[in-house]
């Protein structure tokens, strides 16, 4: 079968098989509305972590400003909730620009450290400023939008936006991958001194990679505040950035699929084991250090590698 | 007119000086040889010329723009291209690949993130074509990490070919190389197109005597002479410090 034919009878399933989610039920909608929100967080890190060779601990920060944005403008100004979803990724956006700015001039640990300490920055500001942000306690009190009449406060309507979103987002990073701006985000990451000595000014691709990723995690967030029409401090605390990280090197960085995989085995994990076992994030701990000691491409990358050979056998 | 000049150029790492009021002149379509024994300072100079060390004093000059400092991408699309005395590639990516962004960097469309890099076949073309000067055959998708060593070294110049530069730094091109490799590494850069201009570091003396038009010879970090091989070959003080010691 040629690749392309192949990757569109794929995609067809995808959306099949989301399509076909809420058949099961509000309980397992809502676990799959929230694996595909998360995914596009891992995707949009795995941008840079995977693809780029930027290993940032501070990808909350795009996420919570996404879904700040949302809620604060719904329910402070009553802006409509398309409105804020489109603020909430541009300013998601602004923001990379304005941190990117400073970490990209660091690499290695200090990046790590640098972008963290910049989530914190805006964390201890969702903490402290209560009037606008509501603390730790959160912001309610927003209004759902409606989409062709139908309000996204009916359960299945929020999640086709959410998995629409989704798709959006895995088909723009699956083309930005194989595209030339994609292939030199892939340069700067296998070796950045020759790409310079080739003629492209890498700190240039390095803050426009931080900013589309950024973005990417802002519209995340902004879905994630439809998902839940509540939004508190807990969504820009570092631990977020370090599950995103987790789920993408769980499912496996440097592919697109890999991370949205690392997001469901993620939360899937956090979500049955939790029901049974108070201490779920030890089994996730566990989970996660057998990965990366025997799978070292993550569970995704495993089964591309080994569907490939096997297919070459037969 | 000068393609490249250097004027008093200087780079010093606290009282270590590796480079001391060096002036060079390459002229366009030139192949100029740097000699020099070990810790010369010859990398150093390359790395200068190129952007990726920054003098401490004095000015370079290509095609009368001062490049003194500034980066090595900026450096690279104003024509100066070069390669690297230990292979500096991108080995995780296919050959192909490797050359086809060499080649983005000077013609592509840096920013398009929607069409596919497979459809622009005027890159793959141009990356076979310079493929094709520098004799690297066979299966061309395969990752680089599976070449040989002396391949690598061919793709080292095919990737500072692909800028389209009017001068070529070539750091040592045949550096650990068997003799057989170093003598097709020679006719490969003998091919190259003549109004090329090269400014190459080696070792070799066989390899120098045939390919230069022109010789410097680097002394810890002075330039000790200047002229043609004729001229060098005969020259005293390069017999003392460097042929000497050889001979």
């Amino acid at each position: 079968m040629p690749a392309v034919s192949r990757s569109l009878y794929g995609y067809a399933g995808l959306a099949i098989a989301l399509a076909l989610v809420p058949v099961t039920g509000d309980y397992v909608t809502g676990l799959v509305a929230e694996v595909l929100i998360f995914a596009i967080f891992a995707m949009s890190l795995d941008l840079l972590v995977g693809f780029t060779g930027m290993t940032s601990f501070g990808h909350a920060a795009f996420f919570g400003v996404g879904a700040y944005v949302v809620a604060i403008l719904g329910a402070h100004l009553g802006l409509n909730g398309w409105l804020g979803l489109i603020a909430a990724v541009t300013l998601s956006a602004l923001a990379a620009l304005v941190i990117g700015f400073f970490c990209i001039r660091v690499s290695g640990i200090t990046f790590l450290m640098l972008t963290m300490a910049f989530s914190q920055l805006l964390f201890s500001i969702s903490v402290k400023w209560r009037d606008v942000t509501g603390g730790t306690d959160g912001i309610g009190g927003f209004k759902r939008p409606s989409l062709f009449g139908l309000s996204l406060d009916e359960r299945s309507v929020l999640y086709y936006v959410i998995a629409a979103g989704f798709l959006l987002a895995f088909l723009f990073l699956r083309r930005l991958i194989k595209s030339p701006l994609g292939s030199i985000f892939i340069g700067i990451r296998e070796n950045e001194v020759r790409m310079r000595a080739i003629g492209y000014p890498v700190q240039r691709f390095k803050l426009l990679a931080f900013v589309i990723a950024g973005a990417i995690a802002g519209f995340g967030g902004a879905l994630y505040a439809f998902f839940t029409a509540f939004v508190a401090s807990d969504v820009l605390h570092w631990s977020q950035s370090g599950d995103a990280i987790m789920m993408v090197i769980l499912g496996g960085a440097g592919t697109i699929a890999g991370p949205a995989v690392g997001a469901g085995i993620f939360l899937l994990l956090k979500n049955f084991v939790s029901s049974h076992f108070e201490y779920w994030a030890m089994v996730v701990g566990i989970v996660f250090i057998l990965c990366v000691m025997f799978l070292r491409e993550g569970v995704w990358g495993f089964a591309v590698n080994r569907l490939s050979t096997w297919f070459k056998r037969r | 007119m000068s393609l490249l000049r250097t004027e008093n150029l200087t780079k010093s790492f606290g009282n270590l000086v590796v480079t001391k009021d060096v002036n060079l002149v390459v002229q366009a379509g030139e192949r100029h040889v740097l000699i020099g024994p070990n810790g010369a300072g010859k990398t150093s100079l390359v790395h200068q010329l190129s952007g990726q060390l920054k003098p401490t004093s004095g000015r370079i000059f290509f095609n009368d723009n001062d490049i003194t400092g500034a980066a090595p991408e900026h450096i690279c699309q104003l024509g100066v291209g070069r390669t690297f005395q230990k292979n500096n590639l991108f080995k995780n990516l296919s050959v192909r690949e490797n050359v086809r962004l060499a080649v983005q960097a000077k013609r592509g469309k840096w920013y398009d993130p929607l069409t596919l890099t497979t459809r622009d076949r005027t890159l793959w073309e141009r990356a076979d074509a310079i493929l094709e000067m520098l004799r690297l055959g066979g299966d061309l998708d395969r990752p680089v990490r599976n070449l040989s060593y002396g391949e690598q070294r061919q793709l080292e110049i095919a990737i500072g070919l692909a800028a389209e530069p009017k001068l070529l730094l070539l750091d040592e091109p045949t550096s650990g190389m068997s003799p057989a490799e170093t003598e097709r590494m020679i006719r490969l850069i003998e091919e190259l197109p003549r109004d090329l201009a090269l400014f190459m570091i080696e070792h070799d003396m066989n390899v120098v005597f045939s390919l230069a038009d022109r010789i410097t010879v680097l002394y810890y970090g002075e330039v000790l002479a200047n002229g043609t091989p004729d001229e060098i070959t005969n020259n005293t003080k390069v017999r003392d410090v460097y042929l000497g010691v050889k001979h």
